[in-house]
């Protein structure tokens, strides 16, 4: 059963599952790191994923779906953003109308638009820009499975977590952020402008998620489904904190729940064999999740400022 | 240009003959229920150094901040080497060459020095990758060039206070400010690092900057500056020089009536050790040694007074002391029953009161009503807690008389702690723990932020339970405090008490050397771990 | 007292007094303007999502309002879904005032659900007085037992609450899968537990009240009122209550004070975990009878909905409860005759919540009419 269950397949699996939280994940460290927490992930998702699936249908390009879901995202991330910068609104709570938002307007245009509550129609999704030919050899089939056989987003994903944290640690826009995260007002008074500065981090967030609805949508599910993130956007806020608060550590951070996803999948295969119901494998990520907080989080330390609206002047 | 003649008041106006390079007419600043700042005009001029004096809430601080851009005039205007500006955020401050060094430093604890000093103009290239090479040369060039000693690698985080001062300096020059203003500099400095900083600053006046220093300390401003600014309540109520004025009529400037510098005290009778505190060793949050071993003894009836640095480990002694940190060895006892574990309620129960140094995070609840403040740490026993249900007639018959006794200035007793002033915030937390009637007070920054009336209140309050008899550990970063108040003053320096004096019997100078590690051969009576006299 | 001349001269002093009680007045003012206004702007943003679908806001809200309240069968059906919101709003609101975001509050309500459901099954046969205490008792200790761990990590480790009990949530759901699909399931396709039998059901309020006419409404509605006042109660005139505010506002200080944050925090979210479980059995008990899948239409999220719009005040609770459940039994009318997707209502929600939640918005509104009237 251990060579049925351990296959390229499984880590490649796993690498897809992981890229929606990844996407997220990676997306809150930058968010995370400017002060702003951010719990609307799962909502962004949601909107994003919506909007891919519902322009590709009415336009016929999927990336255009793609550049929608992203769109999307951004303008409810940017709801999230004029709340709790400009309004100084609890971070978590604005983040909840964002979250209950995005479930409402999407379940609303769905029945609007394809007049039905559920699941939308299927669109084409992305292929994989590899896929190992059936004769390929043992090695081969290990590394191009593995390492070469996703859709576009997946490795946009990877390049993006590396570019990110060389950006974080490397430039002035990164120290910049870090030091908003951590006493925005030492920023202020260097003339480092603490709003604008937590706008763009709120937007870079919201354009992963919108990265995250597309890949889910466009890339793996081929339609949408009511809140079918799952709680993808707050696995994602997990792995960031497991991440310690790097876009690299929150990479890594979602290919451990990824591979937790793929091997529920597989193992749900022989559930049969192993005579356990499905329901236990189906709670394992979120399993997983807590466990790994409890791991973890006395031990990272959190930006300083997170969660704590800015007041400019006096 | 000579000074123009100001209608404000009897003042002798005087400039050092060179043309003012910063000018401030007229400002008026309102928050909602104060007015801050009063058609205020100051003006310093190259080379020299102007003390803005006054005491807390008189408005200097909001002056300073509207200079830098951090808080927005209502009226009046800015004028910079003679051209009038507009200065809408630090940004337009830094580009007019204006530096600032706040009270509470503007330092990243986790970044580097570096990475502090040269945040928000970083030498940077593609994408903006910064030139780390670059920039931490231009630190080392400065801070060589003003004589300013500091590692521009080290995590600030790790740095003491009067390192973390010298980079806040160092960020302003390296935005090339010829106007430097300090915000209470020396509040938290030794004597000795406070000599250390006006040699600096001398040397900054040297180089033709303006250097203006805010500040409540009468001495230091006869010491150390040119010229001498008076706020009182928001308004500007004189100007002079050093040459022409004495800490006597400095005093009755800033306070607008005569002041006694000096406390009355009796003379101390003290009884038995009411607290007594063991070889204790606490760790801090880092899991580090804050506290090496410490005994003392507190006598029923005195005030000992504990000076030292802030961070040599009296934070940790108290909370060790009132439960709220558990020591790693030690005793702790309060009339020989052992409470070295207990909890803070028990500690409450065993007749420990508490008034802690940050009254805002945790001397009250600011959200709660002066009923339900009043009561806290109370709430869970006769008259006020019965097994487990609130008595809330008695609560409130409490908290009416406990707002009386101390005079607490509130419309009512439902309004929110938060509504209050800082030093009504202040009676409120002595109401409540000096209320309780405790054997034993641990009084920390006990005046901390409070205008002198209030002051005097605190002062008169503490002296009032040390004289019926209670035993007060007081702890204070204001040496004038501890050494009017204490009957005996213990020094600490890194975790432990490294000299011990009989009250009056030691001046600021020779506690500024035990402050910083140092001894000297005049010392009175250094005591190994501080036992009892 | 001698002390009462020290420092601020009386004039000042009385400018003092005065902007402090004014600084009260004004929060005050804005702490029962904030719903009110909040609701009308949410409203007025329905409308506007009604028109872009192409039909009349008017006709909607009237469809709805007249299936909210256009007899008695409808208030019943309005009353019935209010039910579980008192419960799942007191449930959030007793979290937020210990300052602790309960949004699992779902989880909590199938587990009570769960309990309810079994607990029902064993009890039948005592006579209702003592079976349905029995139940409910059951239904509590098991949302708050489903909070216990997500508060013994936010306790002792500070895990964050929000991710804990939202996993929970979801790990409760597929825990109630389960049990319904395998140890619980009754005969026939649909998973399911057996009918509870009548001993464990909560009588309708028709039954005690004939005149009211047929409707669903049962009396798990008093209970939620009773509740409302026990946590009022609790947190008036208790040292939990007491000590749960003072760690909800300032964790430092209550510590200082003599409060074991750790245990407040514990107790806190267990208690609120079993509230949100009895807004699990009222559903059980006196709505489907039985447990199955999608007992719940999102009572727990709505809850927080509930418990933000309330200011956390328990009577305000009732009040948005009722709101929300007037919204909930008037969308389905509303769907059916305007054809307007019921979904709109989760929209009004989210608009609440972002409205409640940006106070700022409607600070700003009152500063403005108190500037006007020269306040």
């Amino acid at each position: 059963m251990f060579a049925e269950i351990v296959t390229p397949e499984l880590f490649a699996s796993a690498v897809r599952l992981a890229t929606p939280i990844a996407l997220a994940a990676v997306g809150a460290s930058i968010c995370e790191r400017s002060g702003v927490t951010n719990i609307a992930m799962e909502g962004l998702m949601l909107v994003s994923a919506f909007a891919g699936v519902a322009v590709t249908l009415l336009v016929g390009n999927v990336w255009v779906g793609v550049f929608a879901a992203i769109v999307a995202s951004v303008v409810f991330a940017s709801l999230h953003a004029w709340s709790s910068i400009n309004l100084r609104s609890d971070q978590i709570i604005s983040a909840t109308a964002v979250n209950i938002l995005a479930l409402g307007i999407t379940g609303f245009l769905m029945e609007t638009i394809f007049g039905h509550p559920g699941t939308t129609d299927p669109v084409k999704t992305i292929p994989p820009m590899y896929s190992v030919p059936a004769d390929a050899g043992p090695v081969w089939t290990w590394i191009g499975t593995v390492f070469f056989s996703y859709t576009p987003i997946v490795y946009l994903g990877m390049f993006l977590a590396v570019f990110l944290t060389w950006a974080l640690y490397r430039t002035r826009w990164g120290l910049r952020l870090r030091a908003l995260g951590e006493h925005p007002r030492a920023a202020d008074t260097v003339g480092v402008n603490v709003l604008r500065g937590r706008w763009y981090a709120v937007l870079i967030s919201g354009a992963m998620s919108g990265l995250a609805g597309a890949n889910l949508t466009l890339e793996q599910v081929g339609s949408f489904t009511e809140n079918m993130t799952n709680g993808r956007g707050f696995i994602a806020l997990a792995a960031n904190i497991f991440g310690r608060w790097t876009p690299g550590g929150a990479y890594l951070a979602s290919l451990l729940f990824g591979f937790a996803d793929a091997l529920q999948l597989k193992l749900q295969l022989f559930s049969d064999t192993i005579n356990i119901p499905s329901q236990f494998f189906l709670m394992l990520p979120y399993v997983l999740t807590v466990v790994v907080l409890a791991g973890v989080v006395g031990k990272a330390v959190a930006p300083a400022a997170i969660g704590k609206p800015y007041k400019e002047k006096g | 240009m000579a000074a123009e003649p100001r209608a404000e008041n009897d003042a002798t106006i005087k400039t050092s003959g060179t043309r003012p390079i910063l000018e401030l007419h007229h400002i008026t600043k309102r928050f909602p229920g104060v007015l801050a700042n009063d058609d205020v005009s100051v003006q310093v001029a190259a080379g020299e150094v102007l003390a803005l004096l006054g005491e807390n809430g008189a408005g200097k601080s909001t002056l300073m901040n509207v200079a830098y851009g951090l808080l927005a005039a209502d009226s009046g205007e800015i004028v910079v080497e003679g051209e009038v500006v507009q200065i809408r955020m630090p940004r337009d401050a830094i580009a007019l060459r204006i530096g600032m060094v706040h009270q509470h430093f503007m330092l990243v604890e986790p970044l580097t020095v570096t990475e502090n000093i040269v945040l928000g103009m970083e030498p940077s290239g593609f994408l903006g990758k910064i030139d780390r090479a670059a920039a931490r040369e231009k630190v080392v060039e400065i801070a060589k060039r003003y004589g300013l000693k500091v590692d521009p690698d080290a995590r600030v985080g790790d740095l003491s206070v009067g390192m973390q001062q010298r980079v806040e300096i160092l960020k302003a020059l390296y935005r090339d400010a010829r106007i430097l203003i300090l915000d209470e500099p020396t509040a938290v400095l030794t004597p000795q690092e406070v000599d250390e900083l006006f040699q600096i600053v001398r040397g900054l006046v040297r180089e033709g900057l303006a250097v203006v220093i805010i500040t409540h300390k009468l001495d230091e401003v006869m010491a150390f500056s040119d010229r001498i600014a008076v706020m009182r309540g928001g308004a500007l109520v004189g100007e002079t020089t050093p040459a022409e004025c004495s800490e006597q009529s400095l005093a009755r400037m800033m306070v607008g009536r005569d002041v006694v510098l000096r406390v009355e005290k009796s003379p101390v009778h003290a009884g038995d050790v009411v607290l007594s505190v063991r070889g204790l060793t606490v760790l801090d949050d880092r899991k580090l040694e804050a506290l090496k071993g410490v005994s003392l003894d507190v006598r029923a009836g005195e005030i000992v007074g504990i000076a030292g640095v802030d961070g040599n480990g009296q934070g940790e002694l108290i909370e060790a002391i009132v439960g709220l940190r558990r020591p790693a060895s030690g005793t702790v006892s309060m009339r020989g029953k052992d409470i070295t574990h207990a909890s803070p309620d028990d500690t409450i129960a065993s007749g420990v009161s508490h008034v802690p140094a940050d009254r805002h995070r945790r001397g009250l609840v600011l959200d709660f009503d002066l009923v339900e403040n009043l009561a806290l740490g109370d709430h869970r026993r006769p008259p006020i807690g019965n097994h487990g249900i609130l008595d809330r007639a008695a609560m409130h018959a409490m908290a009416l008389e406990r707002i009386v006794d101390y005079d607490v200035r509130t419309p009512n007793e439902y309004v929110a702690a938060a509504n209050l002033s800082g030093g009504n915030q202040q009676k409120l937390v002595l109401a409540r723990e000096l209320g309780r009637d405790p054997d034993f007070l641990i009084a920390a920054q006990p005046t901390r932020g409070l205008d002198v009336g209030a002051i005097e209140f605190v002062h008169r309050r503490i002296l009032a339970e040390r004289d019926s008899g209670k035993g007060v550990l007081l702890v204070s970063m204001e040496l004038d405090e501890i050494q009017s108040l204490s009957d005996r003053i213990l020094v600490m320096y890194e975790g432990k008490v490294v000299a011990e004096f009989e009250g009056g019997t030691v001046d600021a100078e020779e506690l500024g050397i035990y402050m910083t590690g140092g001894s000297t051969p005049s010392q009175a009576s250094l005591k190994g771990g501080g036992t009892d006299a | 007292m001698p002390e009462a001349k020290i420092g601020t001269p009386a004039e000042e002093l009385d400018a003092e007094r005065r902007f402090a009680l004014e600084q009260q007045r004004v929060k005050r003012a804005i702490t029962i303007a904030t719903p009110f206004i909040s609701v009308v702007i949410a409203m007025l943003v329905g409308s506007l999502v009604i028109l872009i679908s192409g039909h009349s806001p008017a006709e909607a809200y009237s469809a709805m309002i007249g299936g909210a309240f256009g007899g008695w069968r409808q208030i019943g059906e309005t009353l019935l879904r209010a039910t579980p919101l008192i419960f799942t709003g007191l449930a959030v609101s007793y979290g937020f005032r210990a300052g602790l975001f309960n949004i699992g509050a779902e989880g909590q309500l199938f587990l009570g659900g769960l309990a309810a459901a079994f607990v029902g099954l064993q009890v039948g046969g005592l006579p209702p007085l003592v079976s349905l205490p029995i139940i409910i008792f059951a239904a509590f200790l098991a949302g708050a037992a489903w909070a216990f761990i997500p508060a013994l990590m936010k306790a002792k480790i500070g895990a964050h609450e929000v991710i804990t009990t939202m996993m929970f949530s979801y790990i409760g759901k597929y825990l109630v899968s389960y049990i319904i699909n395998g140890p619980l399931r009754a005969e026939g396709n649909i998973p399911q537990t057996t009918e509870l039998p009548i001993a464990s059901q909560l009588p309708r309020i028709s039954d005690l009240l004939p005149f009211v006419g047929q409707n669903r409404a049962h009396i798990g509605i008093v209970l939620g009122i009773i509740a409302a006042l026990i946590v009022w109660w609790v947190l008036k005139y208790t040292v939990m209550g007491y000590e749960a505010r003072a760690v909800g506002f300032n964790p430092a200080a209550a510590e200082t004070a003599g409060i074991s944050v750790a245990s407040t925090t514990i107790k806190s979210l267990c208690i609120s975990g079993g509230l949100a479980g009895l807004a699990g059995a009222v559903e059980v008990m006196g709505v489907h009878y039985r447990l199955f899948d999608q007992f719940s239409s999102g009572f727990g999220f709505t809850g927080i909905a509930v418990a933000l719009l309330a200011k956390n005040n328990p009577f305000g609770v009732i009040l948005a409860a009722i709101l929300f459940g007037s919204l909930s039994a008037g969308a389905g009318t509303m769907q059916l005759e305007a054809g307007v997707s019921q979904k709109v209502i989760t929209i009004i929600q989210g608009t609440i919540i972002f409205l409640v939640g940006a106070e700022m918005i409607v600070t700003w509104a009152v500063a403005r009419v108190r500037g006007r009237k020269g306040v």
